[in-house]
């Protein structure tokens, strides 16, 4: 169809207002949706404004008496990744429908492969990668083999082989795969900056290795991603002060150390004297000075000024994730309940239950809008 | 080989493999292998700073992210690897912990 030339200008102008208010329209229909799993190997969906479970799928050819661990999302929302089946399987869920889209087996023959929770998808979500530990079962013998990192492609289906494996020390709770791609971040004693082709260690921030005057080893346990939306890694850790007496409320102290996934720029805090467990942490997506940690309690610092405020909990939570605006907490893991509070005041705003009451133990709580 | 009788599990292993490759994985005087974790971690009774605070409230609250993980092997089975059915069908810890049983060397 031959369209007048003075037409086209206004037809553009009009098509190109129609796509931008679609698309504004569409962004503000979207939600936040929080992706956890529970027993007996259950992949659960939350709307999290409507605060109820929309999507409750089994998670196929696995364990019902273990309980899933770590959770990625794909870029564009769809496919959740959760490690289960005594954390020797990753299955690719379509988190509409449910199906099975990509299944990769951790262990084979003789040898038995184990996740840790080290696991995350590239940039553009073509690859997975995934930290396996792995042991030789012999008749009368475990003979341990190097770990390594293993990169399945996206697209392999549910017959997934890895299209590579990395070299990668023991000891690995988290995979971060950098927003350039060119950078696989693996955090254990140390967090390692390696290349994702390779595996060659392109460099490291130092933890276990990390020297301060007047200070010894700091100590953390984090294997719960959990920084989807800010972008930044956050981990607590304690810390002995070595120019304190023992006896003293100063003599351990605790923190948050933080990277910046996009920058490659490590923050600390010593907040406060050790006084209570600390187990996950998260950085709201739109203040990024805010960090808030869960365990026994819920916990927000200000990683400015270091100050901050607590709240005790019903009983022991997990992890930790928010909303995307920034005003809602979502805490989850050990028990059957995520729960919401207001990321300002600390109160409770309410919970969902898993069906069933079904413990999430050790799963992850990730955060997807659509 | 006919007079001679096995004694000990290893021995047995050796009898029983399907050919020599089989006898060459058997490996001799090697340790029992106990527990599943590499983690030396007391805190099941007591938090870091010897009170109780600071453990999981309820206890049965980390029953399951204490064998999961097989983080406790010696307090809770090890559900990862030798008793992978141990709470089967017992999806809530704190409603249903009185239904979990004990495990025994197998």
């Amino acid at each position: 169809m031959k369209i007048p030339r003075s037409t086209f200008p206004r037809r553009a102008l009009q098509a190109g207002v129609a796509a931008l208010l679609a698309s504004l329209a569409a962004a503000a229909a979207a939600k936040d949706y929080i992706v956890t799993a529970c027993r007996p190997g259950t992949l659960v969906v939350i709307d999290a404004q409507e605060r109820k479970v929309v999507h409750a799928h089994p998670l196929p050819n696995g364990s019902k008496g273990h309980g899933p661990g770590a959770i990625v999302i794909s870029p564009d929302g769809k496919v959740a990744y959760v490690l289960h089946n005594h954390w020797e399987t990753v299955s690719g869920i379509d988190i509409d429908s449910g199906q099975e889209v990509f299944r990769a087996e951790l262990s084979a023959g003789s040898v038995r492969g184990k996740s840790f929770n080290g696991m995350d998808l590239s940039p553009d979500g073509k690859e997975l990668a995934v930290y396996v530990v792995r042991n030789e079962l012999l008749p009368g013998e475990y003979q341990p083999r190097d770990p390594h990192i293993a990169v399945f492609d996206t697209a392999a289906g549910v017959k997934a082989e890895p299209v590579r494996t990395l070299p990668a020390p023991r000891r690995v709770g988290n995979l971060l795969w950098a927003p350039s791609g060119k950078t696989l971040y693996a955090f254990g004693w140390e967090m390692l900056k390696l290349d994702p082709q390779t595996g060659a260690v392109q460099g490291m921030h130092p933890f276990r290795s990390w020297k301060r005057t007047g200070f010894g080893q700091a100590d953390t346990l984090n294997f719960w991603p959990q920084h989807e939306q800010s972008g930044v890694f956050v981990s607590p850790y304690f810390v002995p002060r070595t120019d304190r007496k023992p006896d003293s409320p100063e003599a351990m102290k605790a923190g948050l150390w933080t990277l910046d996934l996009k920058t490659d720029k490590v923050a600390f805090k010593e907040f406060e004297n050790a006084s209570v467990v600390l187990f996950s942490s998260v950085v709201n997506p739109m203040k990024q000075h805010e960090v808030f940690t869960v365990f026994n309690q819920l916990t927000r610092t200000d990683m400015r000024s270091g100050k901050s405020e607590r709240v005790d909990l019903d009983h022991s939570f997990y992890s930790v994730n928010m909303s995307s605006d920034g005003r809602e907490v979502y805490i989850g893991g050990a028990q059957g309940e995520v729960a919401f509070y207001d990321a300002q005041s600390l109160k409770k705003l309410g919970a969902v239950q898993m069906p069933g009451g079904a413990d999430q133990s050790a799963s992850s709580l990730r955060v997807v809008r659509r | 080989m006919n007079r001679l009788k096995p004694l000990n599990k290893k021995a047995h292993q050796i009898d029983q493999a399907p050919d020599d490759d089989g006898v060459e994985k058997v490996v001799a005087m090697s340790a029992s292998v106990v527990g599943c974790t590499t983690t030396f971690d007391p805190g099941w009774e007591l938090d870091a700073f010897g009170g109780v605070a600071g453990l999981c409230q309820p206890m049965e609250a980390d029953l399951y992210g204490c064998s999961d993980p097989c983080w406790w092997p010696a307090q809770v089975p090890d559900s990862m690897n030798s008793h992978r059915s141990w709470s089967e069908g017992v999806d809530s810890a704190t409603l249903d912990w009185t239904k979990l049983q004990s495990v025994f060397p197998k």
